[in-house]
């Protein structure tokens, strides 16, 4: 299980991610933190559309199927993939901010973009999945 | 006369064919080549002079009266690889798998000697199942033997080891005592312990491949520094290094000219390094426009890819490169960063081999994993690595250069002979944006705008204070600031101002550097 502290519109929301497994889809348990009275889905909406959406939306993963993790302690800046897309080996994922540096991390083979784990400015640990790719 | 020299013949016939016919196609069908053919294939044609060809086991033990093993089932002698005297073993994977027993470790012993004694590299194929079990401690004696002279020959010979077939067991341990270890994708394996033990001890399912092959160790452990995918590159790859290399520790690479201009100017380095100091650039792309020819032979390419360290020659001169690679990680060192360019620049200075060093690095990587992991030992090797060097040192501040990875990367505090910075440098404790909110704490809590204060004060320390390399250049700690495009033509001047260098450091057994 996965915690992840997500900021959305200024709200905090508490996100554990379960990892089910290679066929089963990721279940989501939102806990939101800083505005228990109201906690629909309503304000959420337009920006799930674009950057909080990509987290739900894994397919089920398949055979040599891999999770891009984090190389170190930092902030996503932006995606520059999306869910569905398929890229080379060495096309840049996502931009992780880190050390100072705005790092570049690359797909380390070739596939399709199954799922974004985190959404933009998440703040992530060493070997915390960012991209799945199939 | 003429049935002597038919019997000796004849007994040279047998053991040139080694294990036969048929485990030599054995062997071919593996993609492998022969111990003899990876031999013709790495020394220049025809220099090879085998030794001990006549060599036979004495064991009587379990069966092994009778066992007849060609050659011991290694070869050994030497030949010239570019001109230039080199000694060789190669296990024979067609003579009983290769095993090491008692004269079969006498052989490899012989080779070490000679090399060590006439001051030449040292050069071992590994093809072997292992242990000769019927020869029992004899065959562990001859492991011991053997890396007894490992460590000896460190830092008087250049060692190499090259893995095309298994090599199981204790036999890793010799080619990890040694200075560079090759490995053929696909063919080659190291572990301590095998796939059946491991699955025995700790129930874990592994292939030989996943577990010891040569992706493994040229990424994941870092055992091995290169990986090829075929045995010929791999050999090419020998023959590569080795160009680089003195035949010993007494004397100083060859002069290799390129007819490269040691005064060029590249107008278009300073364009590499991106306006924005937050924006990543492959440090390869600076190394390869100073050096010789765009000539830069990498080691380790795939492992602690955040910092690369490589050969390449500055005015026909060997040099060893080390570089913060701002593309990988950000360039940050960690525990295998240091691990990585420690060992490199050990190597470098035992063998005479100028260190040039290229820093552009945020500092050491922060999170738990790194300072449970002993960070502060591992990166302490790098200190002591660069400060018990005693070739010239050079180093270019490219860029970032903060705080404890500001002094180890060869500053002047390190010993450093000559230090240069790029205009770019940033040279301080730590970056602008975390001293900002460390010096000016109470002027941004109290203003009436805290972003703005904050932002305000970044930039009056990024200009005024000590995100520039002059504030070090104004205590000598940078001898010159010079123009990105002067940088080739500096260095090459420096490095032949420094070869007077003479320096010792105190009389001693040996230091005790943070293993």
């Amino acid at each position: 299980m996965k915690q992840y502290k997500v900021t959305v519109n200024g709200q905090s929301f508490d996100v554990s991610v379960e990892e089910m497994g290679a066929s089963a889809a990721p279940r989501l348990q939102v806990a939101n933190t800083s505005a228990p009275a109201a906690p629909s889905a309503a304000p959420l909406a337009p920006v799930s559309a674009s950057s909080a959406a990509p987290v739900v939306s894994s397919s089920s993963a398949s055979a040599g199927a891999i999770s891009v993790k984090a190389p170190m302690p930092g902030t996503v800046m932006s995606f520059k993939v999306t869910v569905g897309q398929e890229v080379k080996r060495g096309d840049v994922l996502l931009i992780l901010e880190a050390m100072k540096m705005e790092n570049e991390i690359v797909a380390p083979q070739a596939g399709k973009v199954a799922a974004l784990r985190v959404p933009v400015s998440a703040s992530v640990n060493t070997n915390d999945p960012l991209v799945d790719l199939e | 006369m003429d049935g002597k020299l038919k019997e000796l013949e004849e007994r040279r016939a047998k053991v040139l064919a080694g294990g036969g016919p048929k485990r030599i196609a054995a062997q071919h069908a593996k993609g492998k080549k022969t111990a003899r053919e990876r031999i013709e294939a790495l020394l220049d044609s025809g220099s090879f002079v085998e030794l001990d060809a006549f060599v036979e086991h004495r064991c009587t033990d379990l069966g092994m009266e009778g066992v007849e093993a060609p050659g011991e089932g290694v070869v050994i002698g030497y030949g010239t690889v570019n001109g230039r005297t080199v000694y060789v073993f190669a296990q024979d994977f067609t003579v009983i798998g290769g095993s090491l027993g008692e004269m079969h470790a006498a052989k490899i012993c012989k080779a070490m000697d000679m090399a060590m004694k006439v001051g030449c590299p040292c050069i071992g194929i590994n093809d072997s199942g292992g242990a000769r079990i019927q020869e029992g401690v004899d065959a562990l004696s001859g492991y011991g033997d053997i890396f007894y002279r490992n460590t000896l020959a460190s830092g008087v010979v250049p060692q190499i080891s090259v893995i095309m077939g298994p090599c199981a067991g204790g036999a890793v341990y010799s080619p990890a005592l040694t200075d560079f270890v090759f490995m053929t994708e696909g063919s080659s394996n190291m572990f301590i312990t095998g796939p059946q033990v491991i699955k025995a001890v700790t129930g874990e399912d592994v292939s030989a491949e996943d577990l010891g092959g040569a992706r493994v160790h040229t990424e994941v452990s870092g055992v091995a520094h290169f990986r090829y995918a075929l045995e010929d590159a791999t050999i090419e790859g020998i023959r590569k290094l080795l160009s680089f290399l003195p035949q010993n520790n007494i004397e100083d690479a060859p002069i290799v000219s390129t007819g490269d201009d040691p005064n060029r100017l590249d107008p278009e380095l300073a364009a590499i390094m991106p306006d924005s100091p937050n924006k990543p650039y492959d440090v390869r792309s600076i190394i390869s426009r100073v050096v010789d020819a765009k000539d830069f032979f990498e080691i380790q390419p795939d492992y602690a890819k955040n910092i690369v360290t490589g050969f390449a020659r500055l005015s026909g001169r060997s040099i060893g490169i080390i570089a913060n690679q701002p593309q990988v990680m950000a360039g940050v060192l960690d525990i295998n960063a240091s691990d990585k360019a420690s060992r490199f620049i050990r190597f470098c200075d035992s063998f005479n081999i100028p260190l040039v060093t290229f820093a552009d690095t945020a500092g050491y990587l922060p999170g738990v994993g790194q300072e449970h992991g002993g960070v502060i030992r591992h990166g302490a090797k790098l200190l002591y690595a660069y400060s018990e060097a005693t070739v010239p040192k050079l180093t270019v501040i490219l860029r970032k250069a903060y705080g404890g990875a500001y002094i180890a990367m060869c500053s002047r505090h390190l010993g450093a002979d000559q230090v240069l910075a790029w205009p770019t440098a940033e040279i301080a404790v730590m970056g602008p944006e975390g001293a900002a909110n460390i010096i000016f704490k109470k002027e941004i809590d109290e203003a009436s705008d805290p972003a703005a204060t904050r932002a305000e004060k970044i930039a009056d320390y990024k200009k005024s204070c000590f995100a520039n390399p002059y504030k070090a250049a104004v205590r000598g700690y940078v001898d010159d600031v010079i123009d990105p495009r002067l940088t080739r033509a500096r260095l090459a001047s420096a490095l032949s101002m420094l070869l007077g260098k003479r320096q010792t450091n105190p009389s001693k057994k040996h230091g005790n550097i943070p293993v």
